[in-house]
């Protein structure tokens, strides 16, 4: 124990005799100021649009944490990819409902449309992060069948509604009609 | 190279898979949310294999287009009809003999049903053709 005592005091001795304290102050001073700023600069706001987020989608429509995810075109309910799990998986806790509410979105990637399955967890209390409501191509109530303002928990074990997620089904022949 | 080229093939294949038919995509569309993929429905949602066994009763054919979830989606006559031909080929067993047109769908469809489920039972009932 000594040895190692007598060790790092050495250590800290030379670095004290080698480095002045205002010197090392400025310096670390420097990056913490210099490393908030950064992405304030429109370098870094121009680099965020160009990076691959999910799906080969650049930018917010990329990142399936936020609303503009392309994939949420037609979700109306909080994104379990805030709550604890992820856009294809349930929270810890949350059972998948086996109804769901079903949409196409268009892939600004490749220009395809989707067929979007929004299947809701269900199971504990409504997550109340990042509500989501974009509802494209949904209709009025006396649309019934392109209304999305359900409880789709309805089929599942239990009605507790948390969160939604944006399941991938298959590539759509044509975008839906309604839109 | 030739790694590349299997890789490639990989990333081919792992591409979401494009619905097969107008038919399959509006069964996805209209049906699947509460019928689900496979037709097996839910609690509340009756199964589409439960078809097969009306399948050989007279007013079967007219009933399937009649009930609220067919005739009242948002399709028109003719891909309604082409979506019927499919879905009975796939859960009643075998392809409606002979197959629904758009005019026989449209005719079905001004006739919606006041009481589905007692329409069924009313079917189930009935002997075979």
């Amino acid at each position: 124990m000594s040895r190692l005592d007598r060790w790092f005091e050495g250590m800290t001795r030379q670095t004290a005799r080698r480095v002045s304290r205002r010197n090392w102050l400025s310096r670390f001073g420097g990056v913490l100021v210099g490393g908030a700023a950064l992405p304030l600069l429109p370098v870094a706001r121009a680099a965020e649009k160009h990076t691959l987020g999910e799906d080969g989608v650049k930018g917010r429509e990329g990142d399936p944490t936020r609303c503009e995810y392309w994939r949420h075109c037609a979700i109306d309910g909080f994104l379990c990819s805030c709550c604890g799990g992820s856009h294809t998986a349930c929270p810890p806790g949350t059972a998948m409902s086996p109804v769901t509410w079903i949409g196409t979105c268009r892939n600004p990637a490749d220009g395809k449309d989707y067929i979007i399955s929004y299947n809701d967890c269900c199971g504990k209390t409504f997550c109340g992060r990042c509500m989501c409501n974009r509802n494209e191509g949904e209709r009025p109530l006396y649309h019934w069948y392109r209304n999305n303002d359900i409880n789709w928990c309805g089929g599942a074990a239990t009605q507790t509604y948390s969160c939604s997620t944006a399941v991938v089904v298959k590539v759509a022949k044509e975008a839906q009609p309604e839109k | 190279m030739s790694r590349l080229l299997a890789l490639t093939g990989f990333l081919l294949l792992a591409q979401p898979a494009s619905a097969e038919s107008y038919e399959e995509h509006d069964y996805l569309l209209n049906c699947s949310g509460c019928h689900r993929m496979d037709g097996t429905g839910s609690k509340t949602v009756p199964s589409l294999l439960a078809m097969r066994e009306l399948s050989a009763k007279p007013g079967a054919r007219q009933y399937w287009v009649q009930v609220p979830g067919a005739a009242q989606a948002p399709l028109s006559d003719a891909r309604l009809a082409g979506l019927m031909n499919w879905l009975v080929a796939r859960f009643a067993g075998k392809p409606p003999e002979p197959a629904y047109t758009a005019e026989e769908v449209g005719q079905l469809r001004g006739s919606p049903l006041r009481d589905p489920v007692a329409r069924r039972n009313e079917i189930r009932r009935a002997a075979s053709r």
